[in-house]
């Protein structure tokens, strides 16, 4: 590797420096600190705190419904994205304003938001209470939260990718004789597939950390609707800063599983093409 | 017939992007659609392939009406600019597509794609990725894809621009060698008309929305019946001349013309618009030099050289008798510039250069069937005359036109039995101002010899329709043919309005009706007019004042062969009118 390579920017030495910098001070060390402090455990007491029952229900919750979150925005985000970059109408840009909100938004807005509209008084919540369907204070709860603040990642992600879909491809599709589902299924969704799929990690990853908004609205029953990271705040609340690492590096690995595997997706889905080539 | 067009009309925004196409092409034939970006050929060309709908008309493929029927059920095969070529498929997937889509058996298939990777010259690429390939060899793939299905018809929208000159002759070869082989009809859009010339059976040129001319390549060079079309299809230089039973009075001599045959022996000198190509003009160092007919002396202002052709401009000297040259911006007074090709056998036999004297000849001349020339706006005071010629709906005539606007004075316009002020006689279309006794004014202008008449209110905007009518047989013909004219530099649609007298409505009826589809099939056939029709019942000038105040944005074509009372009639019509008239006199004055 040459450090003399020419471009816009001052110097590749400098540059590259900042970036490994940067990524050791800011991610690395942290993550690192996390492991080490976990490390001085012992590996049964580690064993117990990560596998007790009340960590386990934390996980699933946790883990099933970020996933489940990621999914739902994976369908609606791609509606959203298709209506702002398809369509004309008037208040186009005020709604594509309003997607980012959640962004904006301090997180605890949001779910003290969400628990007073379905709670069972809420707005909403009592008219649902009748039916016996339960928002506030359930799993629902707590995916629908989830929604709500990983929505932007996925609708911002397809977007640029949507508007890349070249109106022509379809047309000459349409003039070969494909109906509309086919369209959808063999030009627009290969196209976007990538894009897609960013949605996705996105989307999961950051309902995975997600804290503030959660803890409003799940009501926090232990092997319920506790989250793993309330479960956490509550080891260091009891000055337990090692349970606390514990559960850490597990959330850190898991989270590093699914994004590793959805890379390899990405991957294979783009070698897919270049060996069909040769 | 493979395509028939009746009629096809789309909107956007209100202003027309097809206006009123009808057009049959052959089963087989090579279909070219020439014209600027903007003239709505692609538009046209989407609306077969039924990506856009249609406001009005009809559009049938081999007889069958597909005007309702969607773009995946028509069966015609589409080739994009951009090829539109699907980037995650393989070049075989991409030809198979429309294969595919039809759950068209693995066998056949293979086959199938065997036979035209063949017929586009890319065997052994049907495993690459679009992304691959050469712009031409994705057009190719483009075009292979469009043909799969065996569609009836094929479309190409503008399928070269993207590609360099030596690929886009290639493609064009191989595309015309497709079409021959497989003997399929063929409509190319595109702007370039060389390529149109190249490739064609038949031309059809559009602007504005309109199909103006259709006809076979050398046809439409050689005897355009429009200005548009003598000066998109090839440089042209358009000179104001006077035709007279002899032939073409340019610049002081007469040179035979070769337009079609004059239709009256003892005809009446008027002004007409030559067409006059740079290949026919011809350079000598003296008027006696020339070998064809002289028009003016002039100076070489300009040299380029390209090749196997020297193109130049020729400054024309002013002089009495010095063609009026007719430019683009409407002026004709300022440069007399004039366009020469000359080849190098020519350039040999004399060579100029930049600021030399030269005798400049014409060798052939076409007169344009057009009955507008160029207009005179005509006041009380040249100051008024000159208000009036910067009027916008008449600048812009005049610019579309690529004609002039004369001035004329007549400080005696409407004083009964004054003479004229001015000794020159009337030429083109006479122009003046509508105000309060307007009528009476036209009717003088009329009694001395004004054939076509402009009536415009101050500001007038160009029309969104222009109303159509005449009074009395005699002047059918020319009344028609001066909407035509007009209507060709304007994005208007055209209305028929017949108007049976009041008293006679149950009566004549039938009659009426007969009346009104003659004039339709007349209008189509002699002058390429599309145009709809309306029956009124009552009396002209009424009706027709009570159509035009219906709503803005209109202009009233009326044709009158009788001047009986003219002023006493047409005041409801003209006086403070807010709608542009144009009067067509033809008959004893």
């Amino acid at each position: 590797m040459s450090f003399r390579q020419p471009s816009v920017l001052p110097g590749f030495g400098l540059t590259f420096g900042f970036t490994t910098f940067f990524l050791s001070f800011l991610v690395l060390l942290p993550l690192a600190a996390l492991v080490l402090t976990a490390g001085s455990m012992h590996w049964s007491d580690f064993l117990h705190v990560v596998t007790s029952p009340r960590a386990l229900g934390s996980y699933r919750l946790s883990f099933g419904a970020s996933f489940l979150a990621a999914i739902i925005n994976l369908v609606f985000g791609f509606v959203i994205a298709w209506t702002l970059v398809r369509y004309e109408f008037p208040g186009r840009k005020l709604i594509d304003a309003l997607i980012d909100m959640p962004f904006a938004l301090p997180t605890a807005v949001s779910g003290i938001a969400l628990t007073t509209v379905f709670a069972q008084s809420g707005w909403i919540g009592r008219y649902l209470e009748p039916l016996g369907i339960k928002v506030a204070y359930t799993w629902v709860g707590v995916t629908l939260a989830l929604t709500l603040i990983s929505m932007p990642f996925a609708v911002r992600a397809l977007q640029p990718a949507l508007l890349e879909v070249q109106r022509e491809l379809e047309e000459a599709a349409e003039t070969l004789g494909a109906g509309r589902f086919y369209i959808f299924r063999r030009i627009i969704l290969p196209t976007v597939l990538p894009a897609l799929l960013t949605g996705f990690t996105l989307a999961f990853a950051r309902a995975v950390g997600e804290y503030g908004s959660v803890i409003f609205i799940a009501g926090n029953l232990p092997l319920k609707t506790e989250i793993t990271p309330l479960l956490i705040v509550i080891h260091l609340e009891e000055f337990d800063y090692r349970g606390a690492a514990a559960l850490g590096v597990v959330m850190l690995v898991m989270s590093f599983l699914v994004l590793f595997a959805i890379n390899l997706l990405q991957a294979w889905n783009r070698r897919r093409h270049l060996q069909e080539v040769r | 017939m493979s395509i028939t067009l009746d009629q096809v009309t789309k909107h956007y925004g209100g202003m027309p992007v097809v206006n009123d196409v009808s057009l049959d092409i052959g089963d087989g034939e090579f279909f070219v659609l020439l014209g600027p970006s903007g003239s709505g050929k692609s538009t046209l060309l989407r609306a077969v392939a039924g990506l856009s709908g249609v406001d009005h008309g009809r559009i049938s493929l081999h007889g069958r009406d597909v005007t309702h029927v969607a773009a995946r059920k028509r069966g015609v095969g589409l080739v994009f600019q951009n090829y539109a070529l699907f980037r995650h498929m393989t070049v075989a997937e991409n030809i198979e597509f429309a294969l595919r889509v039809r759950w068209v058996r693995t066998k056949a298939r293979r086959q199938r794609l065997k036979e035209l990777l063949r017929l586009v010259s890319l065997e052994g690429l049907e495993r690459r990725l679009p992304a691959q390939l050469s712009g031409g060899q994705q057009q190719r793939v483009a075009v292979a894809r469009a043909l799969a299905h065996k569609p009836e018809v094929l479309l190409l929208d503008e399928p070269f621009g993207a590609l360099d000159a030596k690929i886009r002759e290639e493609l064009r070869r191989t595309i015309r060698e497709v079409q021959r082989e497989l003997g399929i009809t063929t409509v190319l859009v595109t702007h370039d008309q060389e390529e149109a010339f190249a490739m064609a059976d038949r031309i059809g040129i559009m602007n504005l929305g309109r199909l103006l001319e259709v006809g076979a390549p050398h046809d439409l060079y050689s005897r355009p019946a429009t200005r548009f079309v003598a000066t998109f299809l090839g440089a042209a230089n358009l000179i104001l001349a006077r035709r007279s039973a002899d032939g073409i009075q340019v610049g002081g001599s007469t040179i035979a013309a070769v337009d079609r045959p004059a239709g009256a022996a003892g005809m009446q000198e008027h002004e007409v618009v030559a067409v006059v190509r740079p290949e026919e003009v011809e350079l000598a160092p003296a008027r006696e030099a020339l070998r064809s007919h002289f028009v003016a002396h002039g100076v070489v202002s300009e040299m380029v050289f390209t090749g196997p052709l020297e193109s130049l401009r020729v400054q024309l000297q002013n002089g009495r008798h010095a063609p009026q040259l007719m430019h683009s911006d409407g002026e004709s007074t300022a440069d007399q510039l004039l366009q020469v090709t000359r080849t190098q056998h020519e350039q040999r036999g004399f060579a100029v250069l930049p600021g030399q004297s030269v005798a400049v000849g014409v060798r052939r001349a076409h007169v344009l069937p057009t009955p507008l020339s160029s207009f005179t706006a005509c006041a009380s005071s040249t100051a008024l005359a000159e208000s009036l010629s910067r009027e916008p709906l008449l600048t812009a005539l005049a610019a579309r036109m690529k004609t002039r606007i004369a001035l004329r004075s007549e400080p005696r316009l409407g004083v009964s039995d004054a003479a004229c002020s001015e000794e020159q006689e009337f030429v083109g279309t006479t122009v003046i101002a509508c105000q309060a006794d307007c009528a009476h004014r036209a009717e003088w202008l009329l009694r001395r010899g004004v054939q076509d008449l402009l009536v415009l209110p101050a500001g007038a905007r160009a029309p969104q329709r222009v109303l159509i009518h005449w009074m009395g047989e005699a002047v059918r013909s020319a009344t028609l043919a001066m909407s035509a004219s007009v209507l060709r530099h304007l994005p208007a649609e055209a209305v028929y309005v017949s108007i049976v007298p009041g008293a006679l409505a149950g009566a004549r009826g039938a009659p009426g009706m007969r009346e009104l589809l003659d004039a339709r099939s007349e209008a189509q056939a002699a002058h390429g007019l599309e145009m709809r029709t309306e029956m009124r019942f009552g009396e002209v000038a009424q009706e027709l004042a009570a159509r035009l105040a219906e709503a803005p944005g209109q202009m009233l074509i009326v044709g009158i062969s009788d001047l009986t009372r003219f002023a006493e009639r047409f005041r409801p019509l003209l006086d403070g009118g807010q709608w542009p008239v144009l009067i067509v006199h033809r008959g004893p004055a």
